[in-house]
């Protein structure tokens, strides 16, 4: 692997190529990865539905680092390091609700759902919870920056990223019409997908609508490729547009409420965005949905996906029929992404070309992906 | 109190949270001192765990023996 190999990635579309090999099948670029790409930005965890009530607890494994997704007894949902301070035993290893304080299993620390330390049991001798060195107050659950976003939680792990709201600044006036409560439709709006292939191979396919017609013909019978536009956010996030979302009906011609307030734009229009690292979102007049993908390894990626409404109250029929239909679409994509997985194990591939007019959005996040790289491996030089 | 020891296995074994509040309570009623504060202090961890009624005065207990920090 050189820096040639990656500034031939960020070349002008027109005569760049695509990533390396190595960064789909190497272990030792995925961890690369894991620190320049996924700990260094603001990225996907899960959702704030996955812990909905005060108390509840749910374990994560991220890039191999256990982590702890808790919403707190006021009801704000925290991320922390799911490790005991005294010990580094895991707290907490399945989902679960944390009725008083969170007790380590191991000597029985106990700490409060905002992660204060509040009992050190027999630290000082027997009866003696108490002692000299042990500080209550700098021995609290380690706390991950998270910010909750379009229901998502998105956090990050270096702790030196911009502030989420300055880094996603563009984005979230983009779809500020879209800043309302959403509501997560429950048991039948989420699924996960298991995929054999690299996260960004997930990220790749979902930007662009270039392989609409041929992958997704149901889609194209009523939404044309002609029918489509680029989103492009340098460094930031990108995907595709449509002018033609057409609602989905029940049979007494039941719909979805629509967002309040929303621009006559959006009657029609949908978006989807890959917003980098890891997170694909989309949003319709009447529903949201988010993807968040967790890498679990260079050629392995689950796919948690996840459909919100404007209101908490929505019919059940016609929201099982919408997760159907967008896991239809979702599955569709699976020999696609684990085609071209398969495909980065020939030696031959030089990264592959892109089509100047179609590709943009994907060479947008393949260049960003490089840039990233080679700014993480320059610091790493730096240090040595 | 061998009874009580009996017990408190039974519950540790059945994860019976509830009855070991109330259990380490009941021994630390028949001893003084450190092994008071052992008990009062077993019954306080799972007290707060289960956010019990008597974790704030099983802390109190502890904070006026020396052993304990208000919260």
């Amino acid at each position: 692997m050189t820096h040639s190999d990656l500034d031939s990635v960020r070349r002008p579309i027109a005569t760049a190529h695509g990533l390396p090999n190595a960064h789909y099948t190497d272990p030792a670029v995925f961890a690369e990865e894991r620190d320049a790409l996924l700990a260094a930005e603001w990225a996907g965890l899960g959702v704030a539905a996955d812990v909905p009530e005060p108390g509840d607890a749910r374990p994560i494994d991220f890039l191999g680092m256990p982590l702890l997704l808790l919403r707190d007894r006021a009801g704000v949902v925290r991320v922390f390091h799911n490790i005991c301070r005294h010990r580094g035993m895991i707290l907490v290893d399945a989902p679960r609700r944390i009725e008083g304080a969170l007790r380590c299993p191991y000597h029985s620390w106990c700490y409060s759902t905002e992660g204060r330390l509040v009992s050190t049991p027999h630290v000082g001798g027997p009866g003696q919870n108490t002692a000299t060195g042990i500080d209550r107050d700098t021995l609290g659950l380690i706390e991950v920056r998270s910010h909750i976003w379009m229901g998502v939680v998105w956090s990050n792990l270096s702790g030196d990223a911009a502030p989420f709201v300055e880094h996603h600044a563009d984005l979230l006036a983009r779809w500020g019409e879209f800043d309302h409560p959403l509501h997560h439709g429950g048991a039948d709006s989420c699924f996960v997908l298991d995929v054999a292939c690299n996260w960004k191979l997930a990220v790749e396919n979902y930007c662009e609508s270039y392989h609409l017609p041929w992958v997704h013909p149901g889609l194209n019978t009523y939404s044309r490729l002609e029918d489509h536009y680029h989103i492009e956010a340098t460094d930031r996030y990108s995907g595709q547009g449509t002018h033609v979302y057409r609602q989905l009906t029940g049979p007494e011609d039941q719909r979805f409420a629509d967002f309040d307030g929303l621009s006559p734009k959006w009657d029609t229009a949908a978006e989807y965005i890959a917003a980098y690292p890891n997170v694909l979102l989309g949003v319709h007049r009447d529903h949201a949905f988010a993807i968040v993908l967790t890498p679990k390894g260079p050629g392995h990626t689950q796919e948690q996906i996840h459909l919100f409404y404007p209101e908490a109250d929505t019919d059940a029929d016609l929201r099982a029929r919408n997760t159907a239909q967008w896991k239809d679409v979702f599955k569709e994509d699976i020999f696609v992404v684990e085609g071209m997985q398969r495909g980065r194990h020939a030696p031959a591939f030089d990264g592959g070309r892109f089509s100047a007019a179609m590709d943009g959005p994907t060479h947008m996040f393949h260049a960003w992906v490089a840039a990233r790289m080679q700014h993480h491996r320059a610091q790493a030089e730096a240090a040595e | 109190m061998k009874t009580l020891e009996a017990a408190l296995l039974a519950a540790h074994d059945a994860g019976d949270r509830h009855a070991l509040v109330t259990l380490y309570q009941q021994a630390a009623e028949t001893v003084s001192g450190a092994e008071r504060a052992f008990f009062l202090t077993q019954a306080h961890v799972f007290a707060m765990e289960l956010a019990h009624p008597a974790a704030e005065a099983l802390r109190a207990q502890l904070v006026e023996m020396g052993r304990e920090e208000p919260l």
